[in-house]
């Protein structure tokens, strides 16, 4: 990636307010990380070194774990999507009501644990999220 | 074909409808339709019992689970039900006729085989008893048109006619209190305030009340 | 508080009828889909019969003026408030400036429908008249000025910033819960009417096997429904009599009429049967153009369809007022 490309991203993701931007291609690992209007290049190497940080959306409630909205036909996440925190990734039924499923915190959905359509009881872990 | 007998018939869940005998519209039967409502309206089960032309809507409060109970109930109050005899105040009524004001006089013309001219004569000879209310805010229904001049609904109901539209339907005629859809034949237009929601009651012309048509112009 | 950006919307403010006025010529009015607002109201833990906005034409937008919690039920139009999308049948809060997009309704989902609610806070702030805050177009009173909302109104909440109210949170619709169909279309209980008996058998048939469409000249005041001609073995020439939405009326064409919530509250067309009260709501639903069936009924059977709807509403508000008041506790 010539050097030209990295400043003019560099210079877009600071007006954003996305916080990592991971770029992979043949031999090449680049990760731009805004830190406030700062963003700094950071090689991808040193961020595969720590411990991968996950946090799970859990079962406010007993209740039957939805993917989706029952009207729609579309899932809400699925794994690779990235999620804001308070992001609604799934939906739990309790009879005529419904819950969100929210994600603790911001990062990027790994996976659903739980099938859609399956009863959970309080404190199940629902979707697993790679933080960020 | 001639109703031999008094009966009642469902509107959904929502209201049961009792038809006096005979296809007529007679003011000695709606006296006892008015009798039958004020009867009827003080049952727990009914939330407003609404006359009709010599018939009667019950609209439930809650719908009965006993609904041959309700029905028996209401053919021993008709049984027993004297004429209320209501007198009210006489309402005159100016009324252009035909032309612009009454687009559908020639169909009745056409039906009736009358001159605009007769039709105006016996349409506002008589002395209309007001039967009851219904068809939209304050709308009156009349007893005692002439039946020569009456003259079936129309096919296709009209999208919209307007506030003082005096019409034709069946064998029965009223006037319009404001602008919307009729199957009625209009045969002349009229002036009045018939409905207003700050006043109690909001109806201005009441059942035992009666309406005189006086002819203000004719169109021809 | 909302401001209406929208023009030429249809939208009204309705809430679940204004009974006890037939005797003065004065129909129920009301939402065309009683149970969305039923819906949305007790998501915001409003009285059932609070008044909302119904909404039968897209897009809708409106823009909150004052911080306000809000519902939107009934149809799903794939709302938005500012850029988030929200989902169907759930409460939200929305911010002073904060604008609600409603779109065109999603035909490609479980439930095909028509018309959305805007439930608010406490309900549409506007004067009880005859006891309602239904708007009765053809009296012009009732709802905002009896009349349907222009771009530029405004619309108080009776409760806006009251207490923090809990918020995203929604309902299973009780199209999904309620379902009712026949062969693969919209179904509508009916019980028959006074000149039921007065039909060809042809017809009496026809009208329960096949399906109705729902013709482009539809709206609050009636339903014109397309199908095969009904006839009846002699002309019926009828007194004026009361008449209750859900009534179907056969005019001399032959093509049936359903009286819906503005419906005159008197008629003289010869009846051949009445959608039942607990239906109504789907009919209310159901899209121009799109085809439903008749399903013959008793009045056991119309009864019990009103007391199931009513349990579905206790149940939903037993779960939502428990949910509530947890959120409060914590």
């Amino acid at each position: 990636m010539k050097i030209d490309d990295v400043q003019q991203l560099s210079a877009w993701l600071a007006a954003t307010d996305i916080d990592l931007l991971e770029l992979r291609g043949p031999g090449e690992h680049l990760c731009l990380r805004r830190d406030g209007a700062r963003v700094e290049i950071v090689p991808g190497d040193a961020l595969e070194d720590g411990p991968e940080q996950t946090a799970v959306a859990t079962a406010a409630s007993l209740g039957v774990f939805l993917h989706g909205h029952p009207l729609r036909g579309e899932t809400l996440a699925s794994p690779g999507t990235p999620a804001r925190a308070g992001q609604v990734l799934g939906l739990l039924q309790i009879g005529a009501l419904l819950l969100p499923v929210t994600a603790p915190a911001q990062g990027i959905v790994q996976a659903m644990l739980v099938a859609q359509g399956v009863t959970v009881g309080y404190g199940t872990p629902l979707v697993e999220l790679r933080l960020l | 074909m001639k109703r031999e007998h008094a009966t009642i018939s469902l509107l959904g869940t929502s209201a049961l409808l009792f038809e006096a005998p005979g296809d007529n519209m007679e003011l000695a039967v709606q006296q006892r339709i008015w009798m039958l409502a004020r009867q009827a309206e003080a049952w727990p089960e009914v939330r407003e019992a609404v006359p009709g032309m010599n018939n009667l809507m019950l609209s439930f409060e809650t719908a009965p689970h006993a609904l041959d109970e309700i029905q028996a109930r209401l053919l021993a109050a008709w049984e027993a039900a004297e004429p209320l005899p209501l007198q009210g105040r006489v309402v005159e009524l100016p009324v252009v006729y035909g032309g612009q004001a009454g687009p559908h006089m020639a169909d009745v013309v056409a039906h009736t085989g009358l001159s605009v001219d007769e039709i105006v004569e016996r349409h506002s000879a008589p002395l209309y008893p007001v039967f009851a209310l219904g068809s939209h805010p304050g709308y009156c229904y009349l007893g005692g048109m002439d039946p020569r001049i009456a003259t079936p609904r129309r096919k296709v109901p009209v999208l919209s006619i307007p506030g003082g539209a005096v019409s034709i339907g069946g064998a029965q005629t009223g006037v319009s209190a404001s602008a919307g859809p009729s199957g009625w034949n209009t045969i002349g237009s009229t002036a009045m305030r018939f409905f207003d929601p700050g006043q109690d009651p909001p109806a201005l012309v009441q059942p035992g009340d009666s309406i005189r048509f006086r002819v203000e112009k004719v169109i021809r | 508080m909302i401001e209406i950006l929208s023009a030429s919307a249809l939208a009204t403010v309705q809430d679940l009828g204004r009974p006890g006025a037939l005797r003065w010529g004065v129909g129920t009015s009301g939402a065309m889909d009683p149970l969305a607002v039923a819906g949305g109201n007790l998501l915001l833990g409003n009285d059932e019969g609070a008044a909302a906005v119904e909404v039968p034409v897209f897009p809708f937008q409106v823009r909150f003026t004052a911080d306000c919690a809000f519902a939107v039920t009934g149809a799903d139009c794939s709302a938005r408030l500012d850029d988030l999308p929200l989902l169907p049948w759930w409460t939200h809060e929305a911010k002073a400036g904060q604008v609600l997009q409603l779109g065109v309704p999603r035909q490609d989902g479980a439930w095909r429908a028509s018309r959305a609610y805007l439930c608010l806070a406490g309900g549409i702030d506007v004067p009880q008249v005859l006891g309602s805050r239904s708007t009765q177009l053809r009296g012009a009173f009732g709802g905002l000025a009896g009349r349907a909302l222009r771009q530029g109104d405004m619309l108080r909440a009776v409760a806006p910033g009251a207490g923090r109210r809990m918020t995203d949170f929604g309902l299973v619709p009780p199209a999904l819960a309620l379902p009712l169909e026949a062969d693969g279309l919209p179904a509508m209980r009916v019980l028959p009417a006074a000149e039921y008996d007065r039909y060809t058998e042809a017809s009496k048939a026809a009208f329960w096997s096949e399906p109705w469409k729902i013709t482009a000249q539809s709206d609050r005041y009636g339903y014109r429904l397309a199908g095969t001609a009904l006839e009846p073995v002699a002309a019926i020439e009828m007194r004026s009599h009361g008449i209750v939405p859900g009534v179907i009326q056969v005019p001399p064409g032959g093509q049936p009429i359903v009286q819906m919530c503005d419906a005159q509250p008197s008629g003289g067309y010869p009846k051949i049967g009445t959608v039942i009260e607990a239906d109504r709501w789907r009919l209310g639903q159901a899209p121009i153009g799109s085809r439903i069936r008749f399903v013959q009924t008793s009045w056991d059977e119309a009864i019990a369809a009103l007391e199931q709807t009513q349990r579905w509403l206790d149940e939903a508000r037993r779960l939502v007022d428990l949910y509530r008041g947890q959120g409060a506790r914590s």
